[in-house]
């Protein structure tokens, strides 16, 4: 009896201890973006970033945040990144839904190879792609414009197998139903299929979404010109110009860059940490 | 007679039936159309393309074939293996650090009914947000004068040091931020997996009288292999393309003296800042060669099939 009540005990305080290291270590995690918010705020930070650092600021004000939408390119940026983003999530998404339908119910020679040679472009990554794929756009004269952005997505190994496995677990006999009916594969992908894949094509808007919106290498290749820089450009070029000085303007843009993902993520983070695991392949 | 005309029915049905066949096979290829125009254009073709001009002298305009020449001179550059050296050294501190602590913290989480989600939402954030303006916040917090981390430091008694701004600490900056962005991810993962582990396994142990660290050792650990398999690999294959926050903080030459140059830096230097197009397509091709080998080698060392 006493041994029990010793053993409940001890598991309340395993418990206890176990909650409290998990809150310290999420605060660690969180500190730069609460410290990025506050010196936001902070009048005084603009001139000299505050030391000690503090949380609550000194004079606290919106001049900072002021400064950086009157700027203008942060606007810019955000609709170029707005424009890019979600046509290349658009196009990405419908090839990657029709192919990974094919591959599911499709019945048709090379099926295995061409799925095969979809799955080996996971393994290529950007690098050895980049100059050549640069020296492309530059020969049809499409640099400084979002094609090279919007039209490179359209392949997308990930989605595309993402996509397969889900129409994988619907059952075969609504085609069969269809194909009596005399519909063809078009059809009974678009009547039948397509409105069953919503789940499916959620995920893949959010990965997409994602990957896109924080895509840098690419962008900063093939876009010179400062009017189209998408946000992630815009932040590094103010960056790169600025170092550590103007504390509290950087940091405003930071927190300006950082709301839409994070308002986004805070909405849907169910299906963004479900997606993540389950697709186990993330963008940067 | 009569039968006469059902054979011959029964031949055309049988014609037009694969005829249909034929048809529908067609169709399907059409909803592959544009993921192979894809392939073709965006995958295949640059592949080659990168392997032909790393023969060639190239700044995009003028073309001279020398054969092996930038090889030569990416392999005997001193820049290049220095950018591999800092590399490997942030990839590999990254993931030494990374995925113990975030399994322990996948367990933990795991292991708590209060508040799962919330630390999941919690623990995840850093991971969703730019490595861009990630880098940018991390410049301010690990500013040597200025920033949260050596206050912290100072005001627990332990040495400051001087990180971005010092040739020998600054990839350790780099460590901190990319441990901070991956965290989340690799607990993710891990936590999906820790919850696929069957029940059954912990209740006999239970049984057995195994304490909750002996079930974690000896059930929970033995059971993740396959997960750090596929987080070892994906950590790899990101450490190896490493440049969006080396950009960020040292510019594309990686300074405090070319300490946090990565081979991606390495390879933008070279070919967008200098126009050696024929160079850089060759060290592409070398750490192309690098992430297959090192891909090879971490599947057959973790036995992982793919």
């Amino acid at each position: 009896m006493i041994s029990t009540m010793s053993h409940k005990k001890a598991d309340k305080i395993t418990t206890s201890v176990k909650f409290v290291i998990l809150l310290i270590f999420g605060v660690v995690l969180m500190a730069p973006f609460v410290w990025m918010v506050s010196v936001g705020f902070d009048r005084t930070a603009n001139i000299s970033m505050p030391f000690p650092p503090r949380l609550i600021p000194e004079e606290l004000s919106g001049f900072n945040y002021g400064i950086v939408f009157e700027n203008g390119r942060l606007i810019q940026s955000y609709i170029n990144s707005a424009i890019v983003t979600i046509t290349s999530v658009a196009i990405g998404v419908s090839s990657s839904l029709l192919a990974g339908y094919a591959f599911s119910k499709g019945r048709f020679k090379g099926k295995k190879l061409l799925f095969i040679v979809v799955l080996c472009t996971l393994m290529i990554p950007m690098e050895p792609r980049l100059i050549p794929l640069y020296k492309l756009f530059n020969s049809v004269d499409l640099l400084n414009t979002f094609w090279p952005l919007i039209l490179p997505p359209l392949i997308n190994g990930m989605l595309i197998f993402l996509c397969k496995q889900f129409f994988d677990q619907l059952p075969d006999s609504l085609r069969e139903a269809a194909q009596i009916d005399g519909a063809g594969e078009f059809k009974i992908f678009f009547s039948v299929y397509f409105p069953l894949a919503g789940p499916i094509a959620a995920t893949m808007v959010i990965l997409a979404f994602i990957w896109s919106w924080n895509d840098f290498l690419w962008p900063l290749v093939v876009l010179n010109n400062q009017d189209l820089h998408t946000v992630p450009l815009y932040l590094a070029s103010f960056s790169l110009e600025n170092g550590t000085s103007l504390g509290g303007l950087t940091m405003a843009l930071a927190t300006v860059s950082v709301l839409p993902i994070i308002v986004v993520y805070l909405f849907l983070q169910r299906y963004i940490i479900q997606s993540i695991a389950l697709s186990g392949v993330k963008g940067e | 007679m009569a039968k006469n005309n059902m054979e011959i029915n029964a031949t055309l049905g049988s014609v037009s039936i694969k005829q249909k066949k034929k048809t529908s096979q067609w169709t399907w290829y059409i909803f592959l159309i544009p993921s192979f125009l894809g392939i073709i254009l965006f995958m295949v073709y640059p592949i080659f393309e990168s392997l032909r001009l790393s023969f060639y002298q190239s700044n995009g305009t003028i073309e001279n074939f020398i054969g092996l020449d930038n090889f030569k001179t990416v392999l005997t550059s001193g820049p290049f293996w220095n950018s591999v050296w800092n590399t490997f050294y942030i990839g590999i501190f990254q993931i030494l650090i990374t995925i113990p602590l975030g399994f322990i913290f996948a367990s933990l989480i795991n292991s708590t009914a209060r508040g799962q989600n919330f630390f999941k939402v919690i623990y995840f954030l850093p991971n969703v947000t730019s490595i861009v303006a990630a880098a940018m916040i991390f410049a301010f917090v690990l500013h040597p004068e200025m920033g949260i981390v050596n206050y912290a430091l100072e005001a627990i008694g332990l040495p400051a040091p001087k990180w971005l701004a010092d040739p020998s600490t600054s990839k350790w900056a780099v460590i901190l931020l990319a441990v901070w962005h991956w965290i989340g991810f690799v607990i993710i993962i891990c936590l999906a997996n820790l919850q696929a582990i069957s029940a059954e396994m912990y209740e006999a142990a239970k049984i057995d009288g195994a304490s909750g660290l002996q079930q974690w050792l000896f059930i929970t650990i033995p059971n993740m292999g396959g997960t750090f398999a596929f987080l070892l690999i994906t950590g790899w294959i990101g450490a190896l393309q490493r440049f969006n926050e080396v950009y960020v903080l040292g510019g594309p030459n990686g300074s405090p003296a070319r300490s946090i140059q990565t081979m991606g830096a390495f390879i933008y230097e070279r070919g967008f800042t200098g126009f050696e197009f024929g160079v850089a397509s060759a060290a592409t091709y070398i750490m192309f060669m690098i992430i297959l080998v090192f891909t090879f080698v971490n599947l057959k060392v973790s036995n992982m099939k793919l």
